[in-house]
């Protein structure tokens, strides 16, 4: 159960939770915090799926 | 302006170096159906992801981020957030299909319907739209290689007959090569997109702004609700945002050319190796809305189709012909490659799941002979409906985005509903495209939600009614997702 819920955390992040972020402030890394929002979690979902394919192998 | 030819001579050996880079990468391989439309399963981690970069991101991938980023700012961030919600679906989804693929034999998208519900009358179905939903697909690149060619040419040159010759020049590549050819000319795409993504999402902020957050602070300065969306069911508001995220990854493997690639592999381990490294290249485009908004604050006041030439025409204005024709170069292979792999999807559907059925080209030699002819009969249809209908083609792509993602409920029921009938799935997929294609082409989208997903809900609906009413098959196995995997 622990792997769906892992994988799903960055669509979560990148659908419903997007209306709560829809700001310009803070800046991050000079972009506006939606774009820098997005981005982050695009960058982090190579970690989040490792993580799954890692718990897959045991 | 001048009307010099460096830019487009430059396009030209580009093009042409890319072709013979791949006829050199496929030399001495022998064709037969598997080798030419699914590159013998043997595909690797690397050069499979190179292939997915390659047809994934298409010319409207390159212009179209930039041009949105320009029109409207921050609806274009769905671009990025799709791209990671279709790999984490297509981490759990692909190797499943891919070993289903690998156990069968198969080699399309069609295949697979065919295979699982055991119904030709759905594997013809399939074909069918796919190859109707691909000839538009193929035609909105020549768009793009268009716009392209154009302004490389200072717009002193009529592009249309060279949109002609270089794609008739790829239909013959294609011909000749298969997957593994386009795969071989997604390595140099992939070169060039990434340079000149790089150079329009850095060096043209930095050279204007000083930076690309000195950029972002005129953006906030001149045009602050760029940088947000709308609220809820506004027009390009926060739901739309949600719905197209959803609609978009849901549907990103179903593409017909996807089918191929993802049998293309040489095990489920290399696909989902493949999902983790491409939000990487995904995470990468996010320059290309660097670009959009620096043409934003540079060249206002493009309207229409125009805004997608946003950056080109900065690049045009600003900078000397080499990098014009380099950055135009990456946009043709960007239209080119892609629609490579779309006349060999066509075609191999045709030829796999609608003259096999009917009994014509049977044995090996004949089906490679057929599906080669194919690549050239697409070609040249694709090429006639562009230039009959060049003003709607971008309508037309509704038709695509909407159509593909309406094979997803099926494909996905074999892993998790093995209740699931053929007929069942045939009505769901006819339901989803009754209720999303004319909501579409209408622009309706009840409370701002995305068209092709309540289509989406009406193919679930009818595929589990109609599921329910028909009688299961008599071997209903289906392995679940955690079983393959």
């Amino acid at each position: 159960m622990l792997r769906p819920i892992l994988a799903a955390i960055p669509i979560v992040a990148l659908t419903i939770a997007v209306p709560l972020v829809n700001r310009v402030e803070p800046r991050f890394l000079g972009m506006p915090f939606l774009l820098g929002w997005i981005v982050g979690w695009v960058l982090l979902t190579p970690a989040f799926l490792w993580t799954v394919a890692r718990l897959e192998r045991r | 302006m001048s009307g010099s030819p460096v830019a487009l001579i430059v396009v030209a050996a580009v093009v042409l170096g890319t072709i013979v880079f791949a006829l050199i990468g496929v030399h001495r391989v022998k064709m037969d159906p598997a080798q030419y439309i699914v590159g013998g399963r043997s595909f690797g981690t690397i050069f499979l992801w190179v292939l997915l970069a390659g047809e994934i991101y298409t010319t409207f991938t390159f212009l179209g981020i930039a041009g949105l980023s320009y029109s409207q700012g921050a609806p274009a961030f769905y671009v990025m957030a799709y791209g990671a919600t279709a790999y984490i679906i297509g981490y759990f989804l692909t190797p499943a299909i891919w070993r289903v693929g690998k156990e069968q034999g198969l080699l399309t998208g069609a295949d697979f319907f065919e295979t699982r519900f055991g119904s030709r009358a759905l594997g013809v179905g399939v074909a069918v739209l796919q190859f109707l939903m691909i000839v538009p697909y193929v035609a909105l690149q020549l768009s793009g290689l268009q716009i392209l060619l154009g302004i490389a040419g200072y717009g002193a040159y009529n592009a249309t007959a060279s949109v002609a010759i270089a794609f008739l020049v790829l239909a013959l590549f294609v011909f000749g090569t298969g997957l593994r050819g386009t795969a071989w000319a997604s390595v140099v795409k992939d070169l060039f997109v990434l340079g000149g993504v790089s150079f329009a999402g850095i060096a043209i902020p930095t050279r204007f702004f000083g930076s690309p957050s000195a950029m972002f602070d005129r953006v906030l300065a001149l045009h602050p609700q760029m940088l947000v969306l709308a609220h809820g069911a506004a027009y390009h508001g926060t739901i739309w945002f949600i719905s197209t995220v959803l609609l978009s990854g849901i549907g990103f493997f179903m593409g017909p050319q996807s089918w191929n690639a993802v049998f293309s592999a040489r095990s489920g381990d290399t696909l989902r190796r493949n999902a983790m490294l491409l939000p990487l290249y995904q995470g990468f485009l996010t320059l290309m809305i660097f670009a959009g908004f620096s043409a934003a604050l540079i060249a206002r006041g493009l309207k229409g189709t125009a805004v997608d030439q946003s950056f080109l025409l900065v690049v045009q204005r600003y900078y000397p012909a080499w990098i014009l024709g380099l950055i135009c170069s990456a946009g043709a292979l960007a239209a080119l490659v892609p629609a490579s792999a779309l006349l060999l999807a066509a075609a191999s559907v045709i030829t796999k799941n609608v003259a096999g059925t009917f009994g014509i080209a049977t044995s090996d030699r004949a089906r490679t002979g057929l599906t080669r002819a194919l690549v050239l009969v697409v070609a040249v249809l694709a090429l006639g409906f562009w230039i009959t209908s060049q003003r709607t083609v971008v309508e037309l792509l509704l038709l695509y985005y909407n159509g593909i993602t309406q094979f997803a409920p099926g494909a996905v029921a074999t892993f998790l509903w093995p209740r699931a009938t053929a007929l069942g799935v045939g009505s769901g997929i006819a339901a989803g495209l009754l209720v999303a294609v004319p909501l579409a082409a209408l622009n309706i989208s009840p409370l701002g939600i995305n068209a092709g997903l309540i289509g989406l809900a009406a193919n679930v609906a009818a595929l589990v009614i109609v599921s329910v009413a028909t009688r299961p098959r008599v071997s209903a196995t289906a392995p679940s997702i955690e079983a393959v995997s």
